[in-house]
């Protein structure tokens, strides 16, 4: 059986917002007077637990995201989400797709941020670099889309660069301009975790094969697309002179399990459609604004392609039967879901149980399922992935006296007794010894 | 600019362009006329075109009417970022022309373009016409977020709802090479305006412009805002604020030199004509 991993997708999305298509989208402008203070509080305590519990249901990682300006998530940065979780948890990937690199005044501070976080997470971080939903670049302030992407490849290239390079290095590119690139803290991941998610532009789907990235296509709206995307991207790389791996190809399904078929539809079925109409509705000025795809991506758009459809339109049947969403008993979900794994063959697995308008009891037991009687019969032993290996870092203080490096300077200071002393040993009389002449 | 796998059909006002090349950008640029020169900088929308509007104002003066970089047909160059650019691109494109002596007007971004290029030189232009100028507004007004609208209520607010009469100036290849080449002319757009809405530094510099103004503003303009033109006025020294009255009655649009084509046009070649021969 494959070695196969298994994500949760944590939108982490407002519910009580009012229906979208009264108002043509929630994304952008829905007035923040209707936002509950008490409600906002269990969305994201709920967003933080659920995390938290993947690793004791047996899942691999969760993914959150960055959103601003309406209740399609309330993470303006997943970093804080990340932190919060690395502390709750030992072994599963932390998945943060966000950050949105044009989001920040320089990709060096979420070089930091990223870096600070891997090691607190002991390399348990996955990132995702989106170019963030269209929506957002009517929100946020910072970016033009017109060079958007643009600053999103340079950003890119400077953000890799700094956390596997050693500084200092000078970075003298189109949009920054910066003498001395130097991170600290460097990450304790050798080469970082990537995860691209995007629509299936050419332009991503290179990046993606240049640099051995994974990728994730959202918005698809049947297995066939995602298919196609994923053989394109096999091509993409084979022109690149390697095979992909099955880490670099993602499959993300909607995936809700009850007790019988009959069960578990009646649970999902207006849960699935509030997505539908409510989450992903958003007309096409606020997803493409001007630049955010190239004229070779908004042909296809316009030919049929991402977002090109209103999600209102869509139905639950359609969902069932384009493979978007696998709904049913353990037995049902287990044998649709190894034909989609099949079909894909997917190494990471992106499950989205659609958690966001279901109550909370429901989501657990739809997950609790999903854990117990579903993963087992699609990985050997049921053991996840990302307990089996040895995590970067050390493991205790002991396996730190043993790793750190023994040539590293001391911490000095000039007592102006003549020369340098050690200061950790400073508080003790007799270890007040020079340890390196100094004159100042 | 547009999608070169596109086909090129016909439509009402096509007229081939000239093409000009300016430090190395392919210009398309359209001239016809006799008498005193003027450059016109059009707006947002109605690009591909030679319409009546051009039509009549060839009739009293030697017209040049470029596309812009990244709009129409001239291809947007990549290290373009603002309206300085543009700027130093017509400087570059007069000097070509030798067109020394010239007036200047603009219509909606083209009249902010128009106005930037005035204040970078104050002493160049013989006129200025500012036609429903957008960039400036006075406290209080409301954003008109052209970007969030769908093309359909784009085109109603350039004509305050009366769009259906002019269909053949915008809607000229069918779907989808027409939404394809609005999206390609937004990019431009959103280079120019996207993070600067409202015009900060311009209106701080507009107090160089020393050539005689004229503003013309739209009794209700729903793409440049009902109080820009005014703020316009209020600014350039020594200008003088004109607003035609609208077809039937109802108000004048941001389209008033597509609805009110000779009309517009006389207005400008008077305000031409009233700077160059003393009267």
């Amino acid at each position: 059986m494959v070695e196969r991993e298994f994500f949760v997708m944590l939108h982490g999305a407002y519910p009580k917002v009012p229906y979208a298509p009264k108002r043509g989208s929630n994304f952008v402008d829905l007035p923040n007077g209707v936002y509950d203070k008490a409600e906002g509080q269990r969305v994201l305590e709920r967003q933080a637990s659920t995390f938290v519990s993947l690793e004791e249901l047996g899942f691999d990682g969760g993914v959150v995201s960055e959103q601003h300006n309406g209740p399609i998530g309330l993470l303006g940065n997943p970093m804080i989400m990340g932190a919060y979780v690395a502390a709750q948890t030992r072994s599963i990937k932390i998945g943060v797709v966000g950050p949105i690199i044009n989001d920040y005044l320089t990709p060096v501070r979420m070089a930091e941020e990223y870096a600070a976080l891997d090691n607190l997470s002991r390399g348990r971080l996955l990132l995702g670099l989106p170019m963030g939903h269209g929506m957002q670049y009517h929100s946020i302030g910072m970016i033009n889309p017109a060079t958007a992407r643009a600053r999103y490849r340079e950003a890119h290239d400077l953000f890799v660069k700094a956390l596997t390079h050693e500084g200092p290095f000078e970075w003298f590119g189109e949009y920054f301009q910066i003498p001395y690139v130097n991170l600290w803290p460097r990450p304790l991941q050798e080469a970082p975790d990537i995860l691209i998610l995007g629509g299936g532009s050419p332009e991503t789907l290179e990046l993606v094969a240049r640099h051995r990235y994974g990728y994730q296509q959202v918005g698809a709206f049947s297995q066939a697309a995602m298919k196609k995307t994923t053989d394109r991207l096999r091509e993409l790389c084979e022109a690149q002179g390697y095979s992909v791996s099955p880490r670099q190809i993602w499959g993300l399904v909607s995936v809700h399990v009850a007790e019988t078929d009959a069960q578990a539809r009646l649970e999902a079925e207006a849960h699935s459609l509030w997505n539908s109409q409510n989450f992903f509705l958003s007309p096409f000025n606020d997803n493409f604004p001007p630049g955010y795809l190239s004229q070779a991506a908004m042909r296809g758009v316009l030919g049929g392609g991402y977002r090109s459809e209103s999600s209102e339109k869509n139905t639950f049947e359609r969902s069932v039967d384009s493979g978007t969403l696998i709904v049913g008993s353990p037995l049902t979900v287990s044998t649709r879901l190894a034909e989609f794994l099949a079909t894909l063959a997917p190494g990471r697995v992106l499950l989205d149980f659609g958690l966001d308008s279901k109550p909370e009891w429901l989501g657990r037991k739809t997950m609790q399922l999903f854990a117990e009687e579903v993963m087992p019969q699609l990985r050997n032993g049921g053991v996840p992935v990302s307990q089996h290996r040895k995590l970067p870092g050390y493991e205790s203080r002991s396996e730190y006296g043993a790793t750190r490096n023994p040539d590293s300077p001391e911490p000095v200071v000039n007592l102006g007794t003549g020369g340098l002393i050690n200061v950790e040993t400073s508080h003790i009389a007799s270890e007040r010894l020079i340890v390196e002449p100094w004159r100042a | 600019m547009a999608d070169p796998v596109a086909e090129v059909p016909s439509w009402r006002f096509q007229r081939a362009p000239d093409r000009l090349v300016v430090d190395d950008v392919e210009v398309a640029l359209r001239r016809d006329g006799a008498g005193e020169t003027v450059l016109f900088l059009h707006g947002v929308g109605f690009l591909r075109q030679w319409l009546p509007f051009h039509a009549a104002l060839t009739e009293r003066v030697d017209l040049i009417a470029p596309e812009h970089p990244g709009f129409g047909d001239t291809p947007l160059p990549g290290g373009f970022r603002g309206f300085l650019d543009y700027v130093l691109h017509y400087d570059a494109l007069l000097a070509l022309l030798q067109a020394d002596r010239l007036h200047l007007v603009g219509h909606g971004l083209g009249a902010r373009l128009a106005a930037h290029m005035a204040t970078v030189y104050p002493s160049r232009f013989a006129s200025l016409t500012l036609i429903a100028p957008s960039g400036l507004r006075q406290e209080q007004e409301p954003l008109i977020d052209l970007f969030r609208m769908t093309y359909d209520a784009l085109h109603a607010a350039q004509f305050n709802g009366r769009e259906a009469a002019y269909a053949d100036t915008y809607a000229l290849k069918g779907f989808p090479q027409d939404t394809l080449d609005d999206v390609a002319d937004a990019v431009p757009h959103a280079l120019l305006t996207w993070t600067n809405r409202f015009d900060r530094r311009l209106e701080r510099r507009l107090h160089r412009i020393q050539c005689p103004t004229l503003v013309i503003a739209p009794e209700q303009d729903r793409i440049g805002g009902t109080t820009a033109a005014a703020r316009y006025a209020e600014l350039v020294p020594g200008s003088a604020l004109v607003t035609p009255a609208g077809p039937g009655g109802d108000p004048s649009s941001y389209a008033v030199l597509i609805e009110q084509p000779a009309e517009v046009a006389a207005l400008v070649a008077d305000h031409v004509d009233s700077t160059t021969k003393g009267n």
